[in-house]
């Protein structure tokens, strides 16, 4: 007809079905290399989460306890919107330790209820001499020393009544590393922290050596080391162990408030970061369903920081430990963690 | 055969772009959050920018700084410079430097160029024994010059380090000082002296409030009183004030108050030289640090992150924010010459209420990130 013979039409159609194969197949190679440098970009970080999340908490059997509670083990949390509790630890993990046998100078309470968008969180004493689930009676910081993290839930929860879900385990060069990684946090330090005899054992060669900080009063921009001293110092408060708990919720809520400016695209840097410097039992999948969950608690007042003071604990105990007055002690943490 | 070869090669280039472009998206798709600040110095003010009268004094990772006609200019190398104060008459600077284990006073000439160092509080004959150590901070000229007044951590009662406020002869040594208030144990102690006209102290006393909380106050003290009669509160523990800053005509005091939050207000009051007036928080619910009064009298810089939370930027704050012009008088009618008029007047407009325009505060730096513990000296 058009003077074209049945072969050529073949030839062209053939060439024409081609550029559309041709186009199908660059958009699909397109996709496919997208995916596998996304893949690549993840990868390490993936790893280093997968790493660190999930942990497998053993939990050792109970023993008997003032509050006589007998669920000790973790429950995952059902779903997003339902109320959770996370117990945070944070270790000295120097060489003065075995790394499996740390002591938890950090033991905070941490109940999330989605629903109201608040949070409480309580620190508990590391002093305080309580119950041991792994047996005998002891400071409540060597429960995680003894027995791991399953050996500090389970004192927790038996020992306070607390159902908790989750822990999660940060060690001193990690909770540096990660106020670093997240550009450091703004905090108002409530007055001048000074020690003479600050432990020198993180980077340096002597563990049992001492070095001096300052960290100066008022609003400011802490970097993760100044942050550390911060939170860590404690000779020169009159409360001591307690008024550094005070000053490690500040920076908590610090922290939390400088992570919402992060993007996911920073999660390899941190990941690489924290590597080997953080565990926790929150699997991988509950981590990216809490990440903007933990972003929509925006009011202050939303927020309950709790210290436990006297009389809910007199001094006096074995080695300088904190005898408790349990009923007090149980009263008041029904109050926050029904 | 050749066309299939082509189409190859395009593909593995393709991919090879596509995944080596989709990396480096994500990479550039990081937020800005970790980066390190600028030196003031790269990141200068905005062409736009406003400019402060006279010669501002700041610092940022252990360097000094100066803002003068628009431009830094960085005065000393970054070696844990911090905390620059002026001579009354503007001709040189104290400023601290700090080193891992201690900190020392020093006169700089207005170049930056080390004049004379003030204090010596490395541990003696090279001991590492920390608790010989000391910590200089926030020194102060008196008005005659011829009076250093600082934080010193001395006395020392063990584990208990607390400052107290001392003054020494500018061209003694500290056996000379007097020490000026008693710092209460376990709190941190006393910071940031003031030197007043009338030879007393304005400074920040740290201190627990019943519920055991640690809190700033200012006090004033009149004389050395190394006694136990240490002055009187001049704000209430409950409001955490500190930072006092004295403007130019000593007339007034800028203040940081957080009560005892996470945010902080920058606060001004009267001032009679005994006592304060009534505070008026012209900053608020933000992160804010170290006000300083310019010395013409036509505002308040300060430090405050950008956003909510970040590094801390240079602000400043022009006065008619705070001290708004007294409205314009109302018009009075004038007579009409000619005599009265016996038409029909049009009925008058009721003229539009008059709303002071909002004076808002100026960024004047973008990504710099200075030292919010280290007081702004801002010469004339």
């Amino acid at each position: 007809m058009l003077g074209i013979k049945p072969g050529r039409r073949a030839r062209a159609s053939r060439r024409r079905l081609s550029i559309t194969r041709t186009a199908v197949l660059a958009v699909f190679a397109i996709a496919l290399s997208a995916m596998a440098g996304t893949f690549a970009y993840f990868l390490p970080s993936a790893k280093l989460a997968w790493d660190a999340t999930g942990q497998v908490v053993s939990i050792p059997s109970p023993t008997p306890s003032p509050t006589s509670f007998s669920s000790p083990s973790p429950s995952p949390i059902a779903q997003p919107k339902d109320a959770f509790t996370v117990l945070l630890l944070g270790s000295d993990d120097d060489d003065k330790f075995y790394a499996e046998h740390v002591l938890t100078q950090s033991m905070i309470l941490v109940r999330v209820v989605p629903s109201t968008h608040s949070v409480t969180m309580l620190s508990i004493p590391r002093d305080l001499y309580v119950p041991l689930s792994t047996g005998g009676t002891g400071k409540i910081d060597g429960a995680y020393s003894y027995g791991g993290a399953g050996a500090a839930i389970a004192t927790v929860q038996n020992d306070f009544g607390v159902h908790i879900n989750d822990y999660i385990w940060i060690g001193l060069l990690g909770l540096i590393k990660l106020i670093d990684a997240i550009g450091g946090i703004d905090v108002v330090t409530s007055n001048p922290v000074v020690d003479d005899l600050y432990p020198q054992d993180i980077f340096s060669n002597n563990p049992y050596g001492y070095e001096r900080v300052a960290v100066l009063a008022g609003p400011q921009h802490l970097d993760g080391i100044h942050a550390m001293q911060y939170v860590r110092s404690r000779h020169n408060d009159l409360q001591s162990d307690i008024g550094r708990s005070k000053r490690q919720q500040q920076v908590l809520l610090a922290i939390r408030k400088k992570a919402k400016q992060t993007s996911p695209a920073d999660v390899p840097n941190i990941a690489a970061a924290l590597g080997g410097e953080i565990k926790t039992s929150i699997g991988l999948d509950r981590v990216a369903q809490l990440i903007p969950l933990a972003s929509s608690f925006d009011n202050p007042d939303n927020i309950t920081q709790l210290i436990m003071l006297p009389p809910l604990w007199h001094g006096g105990g074995p080695g300088g430990s904190l005898m408790p007055n349990w009923p007090a002690i149980l009263a008041f943490v029904r109050q926050y963690f029904p | 055969m050749i066309a299939r070869f082509f189409l190859g090669l395009g593909l593995c280039v393709l991919m090879l772009v596509s995944s080596f472009g989709t990396y480096m998206y994500l990479g550039g798709r990081q937020s800005k959050s970790a980066l390190p600040a600028e030196k003031p110095t790269v990141a200068a003010p905005r062409p736009t920018a406003f400019r402060l009268p006279g010669t501002l004094y700041l610092a940022q990772s252990g360097a000094i700084y100066s803002l003068s006609i628009g431009r830094f200019h960085q005065l000393t190398p970054e070696g844990g410079w911090t905390q620059p104060s002026l001579y009354p008459d503007g001709s040189q600077l104290l400023a601290v430097r700090r080193l891992d284990f201690y900190s020392d006073v020093f006169v700089l000439g207005r170049f930056g160029q080390v004049l004379r160092q003030i204090t010596n509080n490395a541990a003696p004959g090279r001991s590492n024994d920390t608790t010989a150590m000391h910590w200089s901070f926030y020194p102060r000229l008196s008005p005659d010059g011829g009076t250093l007044w600082m934080s010193y951590d001395e006395p020392k009662f063990g584990y208990d380090v607390p400052f107290s406020i001392w003054a020494m002869p500018i061209g003694g040594t500290i056996r000379q000082g007097r020490l000026w208030t008693n710092s209460h144990d376990y709190t941190g102690g006393d910071m940031q002296p003031i030197p007043l006209p009338s030879g007393g102290i304005m400074y920040t006393k740290y201190n627990s409030d019943p519920n055991d909380n640690l809190t700033g106050q200012l006090w004033l003290t009149t004389r050395a009183t190394p006694g136990g009669n240490e002055g009187r509160p001049l704000t209430p523990q409950s409001d955490d004030c500190s930072e006092p800053s004295l403007s130019p005509d000593g007339g007034q005091v800028a203040m940081i108050c957080t009560y005892q939050k996470q945010i902080a207000q920058l606060e001004i009051a009267s001032w009679n030289g005994s006592s304060l007036g009534p505070r008026r928080a012209i900053i608020t619910d933000q992160l804010v640090a170290q006000p300083a009064w310019a010395p013409d009298g036509s505002g308040i810089a300060y430090l405050a992150p950008t956003a909510a939370t970040g590094p801390f930027q240079l602000w400043f704050l022009p006065k008619n924010a705070y001290n708004p012009p007294p409205p314009s008088p109302t018009p009075v009618p004038t007579p009409t010459p000619g005599g009265p008029y016996k038409g029909t007047l049009p009925s008058p407009t009721p003229a539009p209420p008059v709303t002071p325009p909002v004076i808002k505060p100026i960024q004047i730096t973008m990504n710099a990130g200075f030292d919010a513990t280290s007081p702004l000296a801002w010469a004339g």
